[in-house]
């Protein structure tokens, strides 16, 4: 096993790569100023081993397959990686902000004495200082971190790339096999079985989305009319309009909902956080109406209005009306 | 059983923000008000569900910073927590790792079971505080849970996490521990009105804390930016009416089913 400048946890479930994970390589990637030499992936489960041979032949990255029995749990995956990294120090290692990177990432950095940086959504080189560029304020604004010379331990949003691959040969894989232990003071019990959905939002040809911006639920019979202009049309949400209740959770859109990328997507007052973007950006044609030009979902908008919703589609209702 | 929430007072991200010209710090622009983090408002209704469900349970609020958050930790009472902490601070700013450190030197001797925090706070969006401070007292922590329930003997806590997709890994957690919880895991109250009086005369604890954190082992710099600027999108011009009518236009160009052809 060669030293690596990065590391990268890669998050898999039954054999399948979570799509955040991909993100964490491109972030690699990134610091690496692409020499994937110095780039390293870690799988850890309790039989690793076939899904780092994939790894390494779809990335052409070396692979450290870290195998015991209880890695499902979060304690035991946090000692079994700080062991890891402790023996064989990298400069960074770069995990997807999901719940499960989140939960290891802080702890981790406490352990191998590292900085810790989370939600981090692009990287930016300066020779051969590293900058982390990271949204603040609902994604209002920016915080760029340098950190200090030792150790970092990153989190990545996801959203941002949907693939990675080095065009290399295959990369080595390296079985490691993790001190023995319990499962500790959390126990994973499994995934919860998903509950009945009868909404399909994958399907539809044009997404109008609502968000916390539409000011009241009065209001979200005008978003359903702009939705029924159209006939393969499904009505998404920000989480936050879930959170309130306007809507249910099987409306929402973002990492915690469903991704999507139908042929257009409306996004009536949704501020778009960071959460929200890497639900919908991959949508070919995106119209933003909001109220507040500082919004950030403006910037991934090909189209921006800024105008308030409730005389906005009365409007544009009307002209559709002759049609 | 003894429950701690964890409150952060925020510069409301809804409201006017800017620049502080150096990039050190974003400030007000106008009137911004100071507000609790919206995820701490689900947790502490969180804290008096369980309350609610078993008797003899007291549900705390505490905050670090300075004297201003003492109107959030107000707050707080005010929805009902039983007793405030103020964690006072000299500075304004705080990492999450130098918050977290404050806490634990707080909590070590309190005799908590549970402490709850949002799963991140909507201004720096680090999602750190709540599994630092489970390291640091070396508790078990969870974060972005959205469902929970307490085992009748209070020695341990079924807990459901969110991840990608909304998909829920569970969890036996023994206490004490550390949970973040996700928004949306419960419909936060309304303050009562004579919760709010009384709530005008508790008395709060206030602690001063010295600084925790060696901040140069954290980071060499920091500083905030504007957001990076659009790469291909256009702002539509004109009358709400023109704007309507180009939107048409665009909508029309794309060749979308409308509800008269199909």
């Amino acid at each position: 096993m060669k030293d690596k400048m990065i590391q990268v946890l890669i998050e898999q479930s039954s054999g399948t790569i979570s799509r955040a994970s991909y993100d964490a390589v491109h972030c690699a990637r990134g610091i690496s100023a692409g020499d994937s030499e110095r780039v390293g992936l870690i799988v850890a489960s309790d039989d690793p081993a076939p899904l780092a041979r994939k790894l390494a032949a779809e990335t052409g990255l070396d692979v450290t397959a870290l195998q015991s029995a209880h890695l499902a749990s979060s304690e035991a995956l946090k000692q079994a990686l700080t062991t890891l990294l402790l023996e064989r120090p990298s400069k960074y290692l770069c995990l997807p902000h999901s719940a499960a990177g989140c939960d290891l990432a802080p702890g981790l950095a406490l352990r191998l004495g590292a900085a810790c940086i989370t939600g981090v959504e692009s990287v930016r080189r300066e020779g051969e200082e590293v900058f982390f560029l990271r949204p603040v304020f609902k994604g209002k604004f920016y915080e760029e971190v340098q950190t200090s010379p030792q150790t970092t331990v990153l989190t990545v949003l996801p959203g941002m790339v949907k693939d990675v691959r080095f065009p290399a040969s295959p990369g080595e894989v390296t079985v490691v096999a993790a001190a023995a232990g319990g499962p500790g003071r959390i126990r994973a019990l499994g995934r919860v079985a998903a509950r009945e959905d009868d909404y399909d939002l994958s399907l539809a040809e044009v997404i109008v989305a609502a968000g916390r911006g539409i000011g009241a639920l009065e209001n979200l019979p005008l978003v359903e009319a702009l939705a029924a202009l159209f006939s393969r049309s499904a009505l998404g949400a920000s989480r936050a309009l879930c959170d309130l209740g306007w809507l249910d959770h099987k409306h929402q859109v973002g990492i915690t909902g469903k991704t999507v990328a139908p042929k257009m997507y409306l996004a009536c007052g949704i501020s778009g956080t960071a959460q929200h973007l890497a639900g919908m950006r991959g949508s070919p044609c995106i119209v933003a109406i909001n109220r507040d030009p500082g919004a950030p979902i403006f910037r991934v908008a090909h189209y921006g209005i800024v105008e308030d919703l409730t005389t906005f589609i009365p409007l544009m209702l009307e002209l559709t009306e002759g049609e | 059983m003894k429950i701690l929430v964890c409150i952060k007072q925020i510069l409301d991200p809804d409201s006017p923000l800017t620049l502080e010209k150096s990039g050190s710090e974003v400030i007000p622009a106008g009137k911004t008000p100071y507000r609790m983090n919206h995820f701490d408002e689900y947790t502490l209704e969180e804290a008096f569900l369980i309350r609610d469900a078993f008797p003899g349970v007291t549900v705390d609020a505490i905050s670090v910073g300075p004297a201003r958050v003492q109107t959030t930790l107000r707050k707080a009472l005010e929805l009902g927590a039983d007793q405030g902490i103020h964690l006072r601070t000299a500075g304004d700013q705080l990492m999450p790792v130098e918050t977290a450190a404050h806490l634990a030197g707080y909590v070590r001797d309190q005799g908590y079971d549970l402490i709850l925090t949002g799963a991140m706070a909507e201004d720096d969006m680090a999602a750190q505080v709540g599994p630092t401070l489970a390291e640091l007292l070396d508790w078990a922590a969870v974060s972005f849970v959205i469902a929970e329930k307490l085992s009748p003997d209070l020695k341990s806590i079924y807990v459901e996490q969110e991840s990608e997709g909304g998909l829920r890994e569970a969890f036996s957690v023994d206490l004490p521990a550390v949970l973040s919880l996700q928004p949306g895991i419960n419909r936060p109250r309304y303050p009562r009105l004579s919760q709010v009086l009384k709530a005008r005369n508790q008395h709060l604890t206030v602690v001063a804390v010295k600084e925790a954190v060696d901040r140069a082992v954290q980071e060499a710099s920091r500083r905030f930016l504007e957001p990076p600027r659009s790469a291909a999108g256009v702002i539509l011009t004109g009358t709400p009416r023109e704007k309507a009518a180009r939107l048409w236009e665009i909508i029309t160009s794309k060749a979308l089913e409308k509800r008269h052809e199909g």
